[in-house]
């Protein structure tokens, strides 16, 4: 499964010239930096920083593109656990928890976790990269519209569990959001709700949306507010907290290794990526826990699943890359012209013919990992101190932060509008117990499921006996039963056993 | 009407809303095609949501004795979105710089801040600090009305 050869050839390219690893330190502090700036993105980062590459050799490019993208994928966390602003769609889940963490005044515990979380599964996604870069790769090539309604419909299914005591307006607040999701042009070549505006057709700009839901509206309700942790002695930043938080996530192997592997599999899907692998991760992780009521008000196991899972999914990405030559985001998409500028391709024959620099890259990682955690510690203590400061500063500052972010992502004022209304419906949301979450999920999922139900039904010709053609998608769909119904299954089978009994 | 019975009565109006809003937004989808890949989600959907709506609508008139949460004063709120919406709306020719400064200023004001110095100096530096930073990070000009707009 290892070449031997090419590995030791991989780790000679690696550390036959110390200057190779002088451009990893200031790559992650760079995607550090991109990610914790709500509206900057990591592939905005790479992309401003690619022609720099061009003075570099193959290896040293990659190694910088990757740390940036490691970087960057934590950084995401942090804004979500002190903001609860998601820097990055593939942080979604990462508020859920954090951020209820932070308000209670465990901001360095939350913090420490995602730290751990994010580079201890960073290391478990390359090591299974390393093993299974080839089957990932195969895998993904059997992934159709059908396999891929499924995956979006498990996205979807978060919806209900994330509705609290509230079911019906959970429910109704998640389809609503999934409606949201498909305003602008549909397949069918006609635009829909746009109310003649053009800044719609491409749809509503997804993560200025988010913005306003998560982060605006939660400012409004905490205008009366001193400070975002009520407590002063809890407002202190402490590294040792940090640390033992970081310390803490080796507790909890099967949530890493659950949410690494999610992350892995659902990364390498093009177009779905990290976005949805939290989301699934962080349903699996719920509806396994004993105590489910518990996630959204503060679980950590809910940051480490959430984290997990986005930090791993970058490996399951560069898979796809690697072996396919395919990018299944932004940031791969920018690797990608990276490659090209190295006149090299990715695919098959780059995997069979240049398997040490494939061996190069993922080891590189592993080193990116350790780096990341020397400069995350040294990083969010300085980050922390915003629960120091008063809320009447913050709120202004980090609105103003969300606007200029928001600018970011669309390129002119639509993105400040966007945030602008859902930063207004999303605190009517609050206000009448309408899940915002529920809503962002909807948002973020609507055009994909719209997407892959046109493309399964154009395929099938509207049959249901197309289903049964593809035992990769009955797989799947066996998996989302037993996900949802399995336990549910075995107590009631359990039961019964015992009332026989 | 009692606080409770105005937090139903604007309860059934957001319910109100998102069912008209639904129905708006299928009409409007069904308008433009018919065509069975243009409402292959949309109309399945419209349905489901129009169906909970109602479902909704009952519960919260059946409902004789809600339990309502303690919520933040509707009062204290509705400055703080009037001024987010003079913010964006005023960008366009404010630019990000001015604009910004400006919102953080008023901010700080209405809310108790007295400070007249501390207000000003921590509004400019802020406005014109991050304006400066993201106009040298992104690859298009913001609007500015004193730092240039592209660099």
């Amino acid at each position: 499964m290892i070449d031997i050869i090419a590995l030791q050839a991989g780790l000679d390219l690696l550390f036959a010239d110390y200057s190779t690893w002088l451009i990893v330190v200031p790559g992650i502090l760079i995607g550090l930096l991109f990610g914790a700036v709500p509206g900057l993105q990591i592939s905005m980062a790479m992309a401003i920083f690619l022609p720099m590459t061009l003075y570099m050799d193959f290896i040293q490019a990659m190694l910088f593109l990757t740390a940036i993208f490691t970087g960057g994928s934590f950084g995401g966390g942090i804004p979500a656990i002190l903001m609860n602003i998601p820097g990055t769609s593939s942080s979604i889940a990462t508020t859920f928890d954090g951020y209820p963490m932070a308000r209670k005044g465990q901001h360095n515990l939350a913090l420490g976790i995602a730290l751990g979380a994010s580079t201890i599964s960073v290391i478990v996604g390359y090591i299974l990269l390393l093993f299974l870069v080839k089957p990932i790769s195969e895998l993904v090539l059997k992934m159709g519209p059908a396999e891929m309604s499924i995956i979006v419909i498990w996205g979807i299914t978060l919806i209900a569990s994330l509705s609290g005591q509230h079911v019906i307006k959970g429910m109704i607040a998640g389809f609503f959001g999934l409606l949201l999701g498909t305003v602008g042009y549909g397949e069918a070549g006609v635009a829909r709700g746009t109310l003649g505006i053009s800044y719609l057709l491409d749809g509503i700009p997804v993560i200025p949306a988010m913005m306003g839901m998560f982060a605006a509206s939660e400012l409004f309700r905490l205008v009366n507010t001193k400070y975002l942790v009520d407590d002063s002695a809890a407002r202190k930043v402490s590294i040792s907290k940090i640390f033992s938080g970081f310390k803490s996530v080796i507790r909890y192997p099967w949530v890493l290794a659950r949410g690494s592997l999610i992350g892995v599999l659902v990364g390498a899907v093009p177009g779905v990526g990290s976005s949805i692998a939290n989301l699934l991760s962080y349903i699996q992780t719920k509806r396994k826990d004993p105590d489910p009521d518990s996630f959204g008000q503060g679980n950590p196991t809910g940051v480490i699943a959430s984290e997990a899972a986005n930090s791993s999914s970058e490996a399951g990405s560069m898979a796809t890359l690697l072996a396919l030559g395919i990018p299944g985001g932004g940031a791969t998409a920018v690797m990608l012209a990276a490659f090209s500028m190295h006149n090299i391709t990715g695919g098959p024959q780059f995997i069979r013919e240049q398997t040490d620099i494939v061996y190069a890259i993922i080891f590189a990682n592993f080193g990116q990992a350790f780096l990341l955690i020397i400069l995350g510690l040294m990083f969010i203590p300085i980050l922390a101190n915003v629960v120091k400061v008063p809320m009447h500063y913050l709120i202004p500052s980090v609105l103003a932060l969300a606007i200029f972010g928001s600018f970011g992502l669309t390129g002119n004022l639509s993105g400040p509008i966007t945030v602008l209304i859902f930063s207004l419906i999303g605190w009517i949301f609050k206000r009448y117990n309408f899940s915002v979450a529920a809503a962002v999920i909807g948002l973020l999922l609507g055009g994909m499921a719209e997407e892959s139900l046109i493309y399964s039904y154009q395929i099938s010709g509207g049959q249901w006996s197309y289903l049964l053609e593809r035992p990769f998608a009955i797989l799947m769909l066996i998996m989302l039963m037993a996900s949802l119904f399995g336990g549910r299954l075995v107590k009631f089978l359990t039961k019964k056993v015992n009332v026989n009994v | 009407m009692n606080s409770k019975k105005a937090h139903v009565f604007f309860d059934l109006i957001v319910i109100a809303t998102i069912a008209a809003l639904v129905a708006w937004y299928l009409y409007d989808a069904y308008s433009a095609s018919s065509h069975i890949i243009n409402l292959i989600l949309v109309l399945p959907l419209s349905l489901i949501i129009l169906s909970l709506c109602i479902i909704e609508f009952i519960n919260r008139c059946k409902d004789n004795d809600p339990i309502i949460e303690k919520l933040e004063p509707v009062s204290s709120v509705v400055p703080v979105i009037c001024l987010f919406i003079l913010y964006i709306t005023s960008l366009a020719w404010l630019g990000f710089d001015v604009g910004t400064s400006l919102f953080i200023a008023a901010f700080l004001w209405l809310h108790g801040e007295r400070r007249l110095i501390w207000v000003l100096a921590y509004s400019i530096a802020f406005g014109f600090l991050v304006a400066l930073f993201f106009s040298s990070m992104l690859p298009y000009p913001m609007p500015m009305l004193i730092l240039p707009s592209q660099y």
